[in-house]
């Protein structure tokens, strides 16, 4: 790639995040759109589920419905995540047979967490990508990421924890299984924010111009601000009616 | 019979299989976690392949199936499907 549209960070609901993420997929993959990276939020806040999990398995229901916690169901697999209103999220599309992205699937991980490791670095964060999906920080992570490869696009996003209400974590049932031989007893001592790292609270603003530049130097191309266009803002639109939809909820 | 197993495997990844089964006949598999597969559909493709099938069978259906779809598993190992898929069925 030699450009990279990059589309200003925006706050959204769950399920027009996933929508406008594969609505963009769609049109990338198809060679409509050019690469693409994306950074957003959330509200309300949310938990988001893997494309194979089960969600009655992985989620408090009730606990969501007291908070007022809302439920999407990803298009990629991996783990459920609480989205608060201090993450910074990222998405990347990019066309399937980009030279720049690896065929190998794990290598390709490895490639696009690049640009967040090198940002976390950049803040004199002690970051490292550690695969499958994840990356960490003494241990804890601080950052993790999903991808699929649908419609000839290699779409991948991820988080990146800037602040983080621990009490929203009570919406994951993790299990004893999942925390095992990870020193941890709960959730909340496998993560880390960046808040907490480096003492002082940074917004989605800062930290999104410094992904950016990243992202534009690992990939040796220029970061180009741009808008979704008419035909992806359309597409999202009629996709978010799946993604709200309880039949894409409790699919599996 | 249904019968379910629940395994951590590779990094921090859960795979959890449930089967129903009646001797020695599988009549249905979910499996479900926060693993990968590449692409996606093709799992609940595997799920519907052994649908009807013996048990002994699943190991050979499921390397077949993997082999001619070309399909990528990022997060846990085919063996060990098998053989959460061949405990429940027992």
């Amino acid at each position: 790639m030699e450009q990279l549209r990059v589309i200003k960070f925006v706050t959204g609901t769950p399920w027009y995040n996933m929508a406008l993420d594969e609505a963009i997929a769609r049109r990338v993959g198809s060679g409509e759109s050019p690469p693409t990276l994306r950074l957003y939020g959330w509200s309300p806040e949310a938990v988001s589920i893997g494309f194979f999990q089960e969600v009655r398995e992985e989620v408090d229901l009730e606990f969501c419905r007291r908070r007022g916690i809302e439920l999407v169901r990803r298009l990629t697999g991996g783990g459920a995540v609480v989205h608060s209103r201090d993450e910074l999220t990222y998405s990347l599309a990019v066309g399937e047979g980009d030279l720049m992205i690896p065929r190998d699937v794990q290598e390709s991980y490895g490639r696009i967490c690049a640009p967040i490791v090198s940002s976390l670095r950049r803040l004199g964060v002690d970051a490292s990508f550690r695969p499958v999906n994840d990356i960490e920080v003494s241990g804890r992570k601080i950052s993790g990421s999903a991808q699929t490869r649908r419609f000839g696009a290699v779409l991948q996003h991820g988080t990146i924890l800037l602040d983080l209400d621990y009490t929203l974590l009570s919406a994951l049932k993790v299990s004893a299984e999942k925390l095992k031989g990870k020193g941890a007893s709960t959730a909340g001592d496998r993560i880390k924010t960046l808040r907490q790292i480096l003492g002082r609270p940074i917004g989605h603003q800062e930290m999104g111009r410094i992904v950016v530049e990243e992202f534009s130097r690992t990939f040796c191309c220029e970061a180009v601000q741009g808008d979704a266009s008419h035909e992806e803002e359309i597409g999202a639109h009629a996709l978010e009616g799946r993604y709200r939809s309880q039949e894409w909820l409790f699919r599996r | 019979m249904e019968r379910s197993a629940i395994i951590k495997v590779s990094g921090s990844k859960l795979l959890k299989v449930a089967v129903r089964s009646q001797g020695g006949t599988i009549e249905g598999v979910r499996i479900t976690g926060d693993f990968f597969v590449y692409p996606e559909e093709a799992l609940e493709l595997l799920e519907a392949k052994l649908k009807g099938r013996m048990v002994q069978d699943v190991g050979k259906i499921l390397k077949d199936e993997v082999k001619s779809l070309n399909i990528t598993i990022i997060g846990f190992k085919l063996e060990q499907l098998i053989s959460m898929i061949e405990g429940c069925s027992r």
